[in-house]
């Protein structure tokens, strides 16, 4: 669709006299809701820059003085830096974590005939119903039970099995070509083998794609780790943002030390988005169904 | 099901194979899940250091309870005006990206950055640049609009300004299925309607919308249990349930319940009532989506 279209605008361009009014409304409405959509973040951006006394001059939208310096206090003295080491550690966890098991998973579902199959989908499917503020009172005390309080354990585990994954990769085997599976297992090729140099490699697209959905879920966590990580040190971003709050001098709060650390907060899913857009898109389709 | 014969018949392989998956499922879904229930007949005294049994007690003070009826109130409206308010916004915009001719795909990433905007960063941001005496923004509306906006201190204000971030963050997630929802229509449809001269608005209402009914219905589905479960670090950012409780969302109460106040049990009748919820529309995405597939 996109080519015929193309051609056609580059014909009516050609055409003299022709103006397309109605693109020109579709491309300015375009414009004007992207520019709508990204402006807080600009002035963010532009905040990020200035010292206390110029953003309590409520107009001055310029750059200020400060340059980046604002991101090296917030990284530095505020300890966005070790905050973001936290969340990245967290986010890689969960990625690997969730993609590897729901990879296993799959493959057993799929490829393995056993009782109850339908029943054992269903299992995993069900817990969609289970969000974290469902069970957040008896999750926060298992955790202290288990003495987990304060460790990478209580902001990982809970997430690296998932039934979105097991179910993304499912219909992503399902619709790989019988005869490719039959033509492996004729070979003698055991499981694991089949899965890393067959179903991997044929997925890459999907691994992707979910790697990307669950790195953006994981780095959005903030609930959680509130609840279960009272040391500050190890905390993750999303909370130090809360922390940050509090950031003030002679009783003035320090918005542009703020604006920095959001911008901070906000660069790695972004990249990944902007990186990754092409198999995180075509993974959402699948995922409607 | 796959048409192949299943070429694995290991019972205990399959068994390894699901094994981590269940044991995470069961440990940290279903234990505390099932457990929810059971603390929920439950009162905890003494920092609970001493629970005892206490029947159905949490939710009859739930259900009589004027501070839970308000916050549930409150929850649904704003699960109302954030449902209407992404819905409208993102179809905006969806229909002129499927309608633009060049720059198609640059436009699209434009449109769907804020699916990565984390919730806090999106409060953090807009908590300052609608702040009531020194947000840009806040200046700007209120020189073009003459009116004042405090809600710091004003409910209602409060609870528009949380709803719009909201609505803000979830622009992305939407444009992105209703894009691809555009895409499926046959072009034949777009063409012979265009050549019967329907206009643009009767074309999206008449023809798009009804098409995209099966995408429309999963979006508010999801953006219904965003509005409920995921918009805890906006109230806890931007109002901390205030002012006047005008934006004390069940998400933000039940936190506060539990872990401010240590009611752990009724905090617990509180997730049920949210687990409820979930139910609810997971039951009702399913039925519509098997009768849109059915009438396909």
């Amino acid at each position: 669709m996109a080519t015929r279209s193309t051609s056609e605008s580059t014909l009516a361009r050609l055409l003299p006299g022709d103006i397309d009014a109605e693109q020109a409304l579709v491309h300015g409405g375009l414009v004007v809701s992207i520019f709508l959509m990204g402006l807080p973040l600009l002035l963010a951006l532009i905040m990020s820059t200035q010292n206390t006394t110029e953003v309590y001059q409520i107009t001055n939208v310029g750059i200020g003085s400060q340059g980046l310096s604002n991101y090296e206090t917030v990284l530095g003295e505020y300890n966005f830096g070790q905050y973001m080491i936290n969340s990245v550690v967290m986010s890689v966890i969960i990625v690997v974590g969730k993609v590897t098991l729901s990879l296993f998973a799959a493959l057993a579902l799929v490829y393995y005939r056993f009782p109850y199959e339908r029943a054992v989908f269903m299992f995993i499917l069900l817990t969609l119903l289970l969000p974290v503020p469902v069970r957040i009172v008896p999750l926060f005390d298992l955790m202290a039970r288990l003495g987990w309080g304060n460790t990478l354990m209580a902001i990982t585990g809970p997430y690296i099995a998932s039934a979105t994954a097991v179910f993304l990769f499912r219909q992503h085997f399902m619709s790989i070509p019988a005869s490719l599976v039959e033509n492996a297992h004729l070979d003698g090729v055991g499981p694991l083998k089949f899965l890393w140099e067959v179903l991997i490699p044929m997925s890459r697209g999907m691994i992707a794609g979910v790697s990307v959905i669950t790195f953006i879920y994981a780095w959005n966590q903030y609930l959680w780790p509130l609840i279960i990580m009272s040391d500050q040190s190890k905390q993750v971003v999303q909370v130090g943002l809360r922390f940050l709050q509090a950031a003030s001098q002679s009783g003035l709060t320090r918005w542009g030390i703020i604006m920095a650390g959001a911008v901070i907060a906000l660069l790695p899913p972004l990249a990944v988005l902007i990186v990754m857009h092409r198999p995180l898109l075509k993974t959402l389709a699948i995922q409607q169904k | 099901m796959p048409e192949f014969t299943k070429p694995y018949e290991s019972r205990w392989q399959a068994f390894l194979l699901l094994l981590p998956t269940f044991a995470v499922l069961i440990a940290f879904l279903y234990y505390p899940g099932v457990e929810t229930f059971r603390l929920s007949l439950q009162q905890t005294i003494l920092l609970g250091t001493r629970k005892t049994f206490v029947g159905l007690e949490n939710y009859a003070t739930l259900a009589t309870s004027s501070a839970y009826h308000w916050s549930f109130a409150i929850s649904v409206a704003f699960a109302a005006v954030v449902v209407v308010g992404t819905l409208v916004a993102s179809l905006f915009v969806a229909y002129l990206l499927f309608q633009v001719d060049v720059g198609s795909s640059t436009y699209l990433i434009a449109a769907i950055w804020p699916y990565a905007l984390p919730t806090a960063v999106a409060a953090s941001v807009l908590l300052f640049l609608l702040h009531p005496s020194l947000g840009i923004i806040t200046y700007v509306l209120e020189s073009l609009t003459g009116t004042s906006l405090d809600w710091f201190t004003n409910g209602p204000q409060a609870f528009a300004i949380v709803a719009v971030v909201a609505i803000w963050k979830q622009l992305g997630y939407n444009i992105i299925f209703m894009v691809a929802s555009l895409n499926n229509i046959p072009e034949t449809l777009t063409e012979s309607a265009k050549l019967d001269g329907v206009g643009h608005l009767k074309m999206l209402y008449r023809v798009y919308v009804p098409l995209m009914s099966p995408t429309l219905v999963f979006l508010v589905v999801m953006n219904t249990i965003y509005a409920f479960f995921q918009t805890f670090p906006l109230v806890d950012l931007m109002t901390s349930g205030g002012p006047n409780e005008a934006t004390n969302l069940l998400i933000f109460k039940l936190y506060r319940d539990a872990f401010e106040f240590s009611n752990l049990g009724l905090a617990s009748a509180e997730s049920v009532v949210l687990f409820a919820i979930v139910a609810i529309l997971m039951y009702v995405q399913l039925r519509l989506s098997e009768s849109y597939t059915t009438y396909a």
